[in-house]
């Protein structure tokens, strides 16, 4: 990490240099979120058997993730094309799972929200709620595959991502879930096993994007120069002051001080900084993602 | 079976961008869209300084990373190898623009086929060549496949003025192709990315 970088971006495709991934935009970004928090917070609140919880999270992922996608594609009124290859796109599986998740997540909440006269029971019961849970679980990590499936930008080629998503939708799902409880007046009533899930995944989330940015520093030449893109360039005040000093420092500070101090603003807060965080490393790691240079091996200086 | 390629020798190549200009006669691409483009590299350090050219185009991978990130099957391999889209199943994900390593895959933006290269409304032949093209969708190069099924060379290759690029089968061991690169070392854009490019560099 010393000195400066050997090759720099390229200003256009007629230059040599690395090629910023400029293909998936804050609309994926989005999508991302969305899935991510939308599914956590499903499944923490199944787990939990918080009806509102799953209400939330369903409504999360099947409003902001889909729309947002579907805002991002260029011809929208083709979307359902996108399920057409799961045998070997994370995206038509991811697609797939939605829809699971979209019937089984509604046969629950249906019953639960309206008089229907009917509610699935028995063998169908527990089908259905393993299929929900399933299928969020899946949404929760599953964009880390779809991203790690390009190995044409480093950065994004490690098993760590999918990993890395799936702890930071439990994170938000878990954040999303305390505050809920907070804001409908369960506050005092909260498992203290939620909580504490809290702290670990904050400290979990710390280790692992130390452990990532470790790991792909060793990687090629392009993983290399997006580490310091994140840490000395042009995406370090996103990196550091919003991902790492915001969404990790602060949100675990601010709950250690709501352990003392009980306060609806304070959870508020929390979970604004946590949220903002998340956002902000998917932004990071879709923006700072760059393709290797192409030159001659007689040329190479990487 | 066959598995069309380009062997492009760079000892040869002068980086006139004939290419690039014979790639977007024939196609008629849009605006800011290149099938084929070079690269342009300045080595050494003063006064011991030379530019170095570097043509690419789709690689047209023998195990293509586009085909098996397209989601919706538009993006498939021929028979001869040749790596096509199909913009009618085309739904705009990008995840094939994301997974080449070469980036050798666009985007049709909306509003793009409404103006030319004059900005003024399309010409006529950009009003034929358009048609080839479908707003919200991929498109990349076909290594000139409406070409190559009437026995003709790709447009880049027929205009290239210094012989640079030799078009031809790859999968016959003593053909023609096989032999420059067994003779002259060649190599394929980064190797590392394991897609099996069906375009070779001679630099020795």
């Amino acid at each position: 990490m010393s000195g400066p970088p050997s090759i720099a971006i390229a200003p256009h495709r007629f230059a040599y240099g690395f090629y910023p991934q400029t293909w998936w935009n804050w609309l994926i970004g989005s999508a991302f979120f969305f899935g991510e928090i939308g599914a956590g917070l499903f499944l923490v609140s199944l787990l939990g058997d918080h009806a509102l919880g799953m209400l939330v999270g369903y409504l999360i992922v099947m409003i902001g993730k889909n729309t947002s996608h579907l805002l991002y594609l260029g011809r929208p009124e083709r979307f359902w094309r996108a399920a057409m290859r799961p045998d070997r796109s994370w995206i038509a599986r991811g697609i797939w799972a939605t829809g699971i998740f979209g019937i089984t997540g509604a046969m629950l909440l249906l019953p639960r929200w309206f008089s229907l006269g009917w509610q699935p029971q028995g063998a169908l019961n527990s089908a259905v709620i393993w299929m929900a849970g399933l299928s969020a679980l899946f949404i929760m990590f599953y964009d880390g595959l779809v991203m790690n499936m390009s190995a044409a930008i480093p950065f994004w080629d490690t098993g760590l991502l999918p990993l890395l998503c799936l702890t930071y939708a439990a994170l938000g799902g878990t954040t999303l879930s305390l505050t809920l409880r907070e804001l409908t007046g369960e506050g005092a009533a909260v498992p203290v096993m939620l909580v504490q899930t809290e702290y670990i995944l904050l400290l979990t989330n710390l280790v692992l994007l130390g452990l990532y940015l470790a790991h792909i520093r060793s990687w090629a030449p392009a993983a290399r120069e997006t580490v310091r893109m994140l840490l000395r360039g042009r995406y370090a005040p996103v990196f550091l002051g919003l991902v790492l000093a915001v969404g990790l420092v602060a949100t675990l500070l601010l709950a250690l001080v709501h352990s003392r101090m009980h306060a609806t603003w304070l959870v508020v807060l929390i979970a604004a900084c946590e949220l903002i965080g998340d956002f902000a490393l998917l932004m990071v790691l879709l923006k700072a993602g760059l393709f290797s240079s192409q030159t001659a091996p007689a040329y190479r200086s990487d | 079976m066959a598995r069309l390629g380009l062997v492009i020798d760079l000892k040869r190549c002068i980086g006139c961008n004939a290419c690039t200009l014979a790639c977007k006669q024939e196609n008629g691409t849009p605006a800011g869209i290149h099938f084929a483009r070079v690269i342009t590299r300045e080595v050494g350090t003063y006064p011991k300084t030379r530019r170095t050219f570097l043509p690419v185009l789709c690689n047209h991978c023998d195990d293509a990373p586009c085909a098996q990130a397209c989601p919706s099957g538009a993006t498939y391999v021929r028979e001869d190898g040749i790596v096509m889209a199909d913009k009618s199943v085309c739904i705009g994900c990008r995840a094939c623009a994301v997974a080449c390593p070469y980036m050798n895959r666009h985007f049709v933006e909306r509003g793009l086929l409404a103006h030319g290269y004059s900005g003024d409304g399309v010409s006529p032949l950009e009003a034929i060549k358009f048609t080839d093209f479908e707003e919200g969708t991929m498109t990349k190069c076909t290594l000139c496949a409406h070409r190559v099924d009437q026995g003709l060379e790709p447009a880049c290759v027929v205009t290239c003025p210094t012989d640079a690029r030799i078009f031809g089968d790859l999968e016959p061991e003593d053909g023609r192709l096989r032999q420059l690169i067994r003779q002259r070392k060649g190599w394929t854009l980064l190797p590392e990315a394991q897609t099996r490019p069906s375009v070779y560099y001679l630099d020795e």
